[in-house]
């Protein structure tokens, strides 16, 4: 990321997330991409954990950054132009936390924090690429005396084979649907196998088939929609910022391939219509990384029309980066199909960013809904 | 008044009647039978799709994804049983001679289910298609009966196509660029024969196949001049398989790596070359030989994969579609919203033109072609209908004359205009480009609306996106064809043009 302009201790963040991404993510990429079919990174999961990728939302007091949301872009950002599976459980945890935040329950975060050092304790699951609010919920609450029972399927649970809780939106009585965190060591939860999915395959997800699971209701009932489109708000730059973190890797090593392959008796970065490929690709990064940029800081700065920044940098980055790693396959040629160059794992990372948050079209509308509504879609006031 | 001639001097002005109105011109030529035949070859596969391809597709996938060095010979022996290797080799070699133009319909319906089985069968025909392109009848006689018997007996045997090598991808498929290239396979010249040093690789197919239509270069400076087609089957000394790719889909169709170590092929396995064209007395310089040989060979395949991006346009079209009719959205079914219902139009229409440039780039082989002998109305009917069994009789002896290849490389290598070459190769290279840039698209659009649903491998949309991608880069980069569309279609407009010198 441009770092013009940017706080000691962003910079200080990112010269870290940096390292730790060049140190950590580069080797063994291919194989621990071969999960479910091969260990999961669990290693580079705790240490990424340690060095408080995890935490950056929590309150400063807890070890969270000043500049929270700008601190996670660049940490996604830079995780992400290596490797975004574990860019995807770190989006994962923060939306987790978020929602919590925003449902008046920092409590609980606190005390899954405080539950244990080990990673599995810690960290809670969340279904992140899905807006419950999208299509129906087949999971459903039921009050039981003072507690409630859920029953039903909850759908790509991503680190639900990981986490000890996972943070629910189910259906309950009256309108609207709810947040319940869920001991996922209770009886009456039964976990699918890892599922197999296009990208991200070291950020695991499975399905979770409950009956009658006791769950703590999170915030009010009846209240998740508001939640979690608040959580929208704050977390779509966030995705955007590891979309860009994969453009940036895709087209790094487009660059470094042209200059070296050879066609028709010359370096392919010497062909013209190379050149206008590879120009596309880092106009289309550039455009990404000032988006987000500019949103994150909206963010943390609470600007007026944040909000409505920090979505557009969503939708437009995600679009981006699927047609960016497009190219970067395109470059290579054969070999960027084949795993050994890390460009086929960037396409399907980036086509399977695009789908956080909930499917893209519903996004779009939702976006617009607000401005035909009255919100200022432009300009940031104060 | 009409001037006399005026009207087809006008016709003649860019862009010529003839390059641009493929179909209208090939309805009057083109035997009836055709029609019926594509309608049974897209019955066949989706016959196939229905009992085989769509539930083994997904844990053929699934199966690589763990190990990738599984061999599918399942899938190869279920297709050899369906009888889909010899279809398409004609019956004056034993096949079941379908006409060609058959082959991209089929090819499309299996893509619509499963392109990493549309491959491992298809690209048997593009390993048969450089062997055919030789003209070479007695090879082409043998290696097909080879063909037959193994489907008889059950013991598939394959063709593949080895062309691509480490260094040289895109600079193999046009001789502008091959002339300026690092190809390092060579075909050195000996008492008797040549051998052969130097690997090729992404050779679809290389592990299963018995037979490997090798493309190698008799001098490494000056590739362009000294390209060579030999016929290498397995088990002949300084001969073996290397690796096997891991690829991000069509997993279930191997890419193979071939290498040669001292690999002698004695003269009778010589199925090209530039000194047997001199002896013939063929009229192409052997730069122009070697260019028309790729383009007989293109020309007949950039359509087939234009199919594969057809079908798979269609299959994420589907999926999409079965999305919006079961899921509900805001309270009402997805496929009622106006928004879904101009995307499903927009995905739809992308399989419709790319499947009308596949046909129309397929009329054009037919006509100016390779294999447009075969529609040759007497001859189509002759050969569609006489018995197999008194061709069987006649023809290997035939066949196994020099003389039969002289003739037929007289009619259809030096018969074939550069006019035409030029029409059949640059409308095979729109209709890839332009079929697999839709199928492609199809696939991301289908994702994008099927959100969650779409990322996982047990709906099968993120299989169409990996699968489909592929489409764009082999039988020519896009970019490459782009070039050579340019240089086929375009530059006859601009005399002045220089392509790939940039």
């Amino acid at each position: 990321m441009a770092l013009l302009g940017l706080s000691e201790e962003l910079r200080l963040l990112d010269d870290m997330a940096r390292d730790f991404a060049l140190k950590e993510l580069v080797e063994g990429r291919e194989e621990r991409d071969r999960y479910p079919f091969a260990p999961l990174f669990e290693e580079v999961l705790s240490k990424a954990f340690e060095v408080g990728f995890f935490t950056i939302l929590s309150p400063e007091e807890s070890g969270g950054a000043t500049e929270p949301v700008q601190a996670l872009c660049l940490v996604l950002e830079e995780v992400c132009r290596e490797d975004a599976s574990l860019g995807g459980a770190i989006f994962t945890v923060a939306l987790t936390q978020e929602l919590l935040r925003l449902a008046g329950a920092e409590e609980i975060w606190k005390k899954i924090c405080a539950g244990g050092a080990s990673l599995r304790e810690t960290l809670p699951a969340f279904p992140s690429f899905h807006n419950p609010s999208d299509t129906t919920l087949s999971l459903e609450a039921r009050r039981d005396g003072g507690a409630y029972r859920l029953s039903g399927k909850a759908e790509y649970v991503v680190l639900g084979n990981l986490a000890g809780k996972a943070l629910l939106p189910a259906r309950s009585a009256g309108e609207g649907w709810s947040l319940f965190l869920v001991d996922l060591g209770s009886s009456g939860v039964l976990a699918g196998e890892p599922v197999l999915s296009l990208g991200l395959h070291a950020c695991p997800a499975v399905d979770l088939h409950l009956d009658e699971a006791p769950g703590e209701l999170v915030g009010e009932e009846g209240k998740g929609e508001g939640y979690f489109e608040a959580a929208v708000d704050r977390l779509s730059v966030a995705a955007a910022a590891a979309s860009c973190g994969v453009m940036k890797g895709s087209f790094e090593t487009a660059l470094d391939y042209a200059r070296q392959r050879m066609q028709g008796g010359r370096e392919i970065v010497n062909w013209s219509e190379v050149r206008m490929i590879l120009s596309s690709m880092a106009v289309r990064t550039k455009a990404a990384e000032m988006m987000v940029r500019e949103a994150a800081e909206a963010a943390d700065s609470r600007r007026a029309g944040w909000e409505l920044a920090s979505r557009a940098a969503a939708l437009q980055v995600q679009e981006a980066a699927a047609e960016v790693a497009c190219d970067g396959i395109q470059l290579l040629g054969g070999n960027g199909y084949m795993q050994d160059y890390g460009q086929e794992k960037r396409f399907r990372d980036a086509k399977q960013l695009q789908a956080l948050l909930g499917m893209a079209p519903l996004r779009k509308l939702r976006f617009i809904r607000r401005v035909v509504d009255g919100e200022k879609p432009w300009v940031f006031r104060g | 008044m009409w001037r006399k001639g005026e009207s087809s001097e006008l016709l003649r002005e860019f862009p010529d009647f003839t390059d641009t109105m493929h179909s209208l011109t090939a309805l009057e030529r083109m035997p009836i039978g055709v029609v019926e035949e594509c309608r049974q070859a897209v019955a066949m596969a989706r016959r196939f799709n229905r009992a085989v391809a769509h539930s083994y597709s997904l844990d053929l996938d699934r199966k690589m994804q763990e190990d990738p060095t599984h061999l599918p010979w399942e899938l190869v022996e279920e297709a050899n049983r369906w009888g889909f290797f010899t279809m398409w080799i004609p019956k004056l070699f034993g096949g079941k001679g379908w006409s060609l133009t058959s082959i991209s319909p089929f090819v499309e319906e299996l893509a619509s289910e499963c392109l990493a089985i549309t491959n491992l069968i298809g690209v048997h025909y593009f390993g048969y298609s450089i062997l055919a392109a030789t003209w070479n009848i007695r090879l082409i006689d043998l290696i097909s009966r080879e063909v037959v018997e193994g489907e008889r007996n059950g013991k598939p045997c394959l063709v593949s196509g080895a062309v691509t090598e480490p260094e040289a991808g895109t600079d193999a498929e046009e001789v502008e660029l091959l002339a300026r290239a690092k190809v390092r396979c060579q075909a050195r010249r000996v008492e008797g024969g040549y051998v052969v040093n130097g690997r090729k690789i992404f050779i679809s197919n290389g592990h299963l196949s018995t037979w490997h239509i090798l493309v190698a270069y008799e001098d490494l400076e000056h590739p362009d001049e000294t390209m060579i087609a030999l016929a290498v089957k397995n088990g002949i000394p300084g001969f073996s398989f290397g690796r096997m790719e891991k690829k991000m889909g069509q997993k279930g169709c191997p890419a193979s790596e071939l290498v040669f170590e001292d690999c002698f092929i004695p003269d009778e396995y010589v199925l090209v070359s530039a000194s047997q064209a001199r002896d013939m007395g063929m009229r192409r310089s052997p730069r122009e030989a070697g260019m028309q040989l790729i383009d007989f060979v293109v020309s007949a395949t950039r359509p087939g994969v234009g199919a594969m991006g057809a079908g798979v346009a269609r299959g994420a079209f589907e999926l999409a579609l079965q999305f919006a009719r079961e899921t509900e959205v805001e309270g009402r079914l997805l496929v009622n919203h106006e928004w879904a219902q101009c995307l499903l139009a927009e995905m739809y229409k992308n399989a419709a033109l790319a499947r009308l440039s596949y046909m129309e780039a397929n009329y054009s082989n037919s006509m100016y072609g390779m294999a447009r002998l075969l529609g040759f109305k007497p001859l189509y009917y002759y050969h569609r209908y006489a018995p197999n069994r008194v061709m069987d009789r006649l023809m290997p002896a035939v066949n196994a004359k020099e003389a039969v290849t002289k003739v037929f490389r007289k009619l259809v290598m030096d018969g074939q205009s550069d006019e035409e070459a030029r029409r059949a190769s640059g409308w095979a290279s729109l209709a890839k480009v332009a079929g697999t840039d839709l199928g492609v698209r199809n696939c991301q659009l289908a994702l994008e609306l099927m959100g969650q649903a779409g990322l996982r491998h047990d709906r099968r949309a993120e299989k169409c996106l990996r699968d489909a991608k592929l489409l764009q880069i082999y039988e020519g980069t896009n970019q490459l064809n782009r070039l050579n569309l340019f240089k086929c279609l375009v530059s006859p407009a601009a005399p002045e043009a220089r392509v790939f010198e940039d």
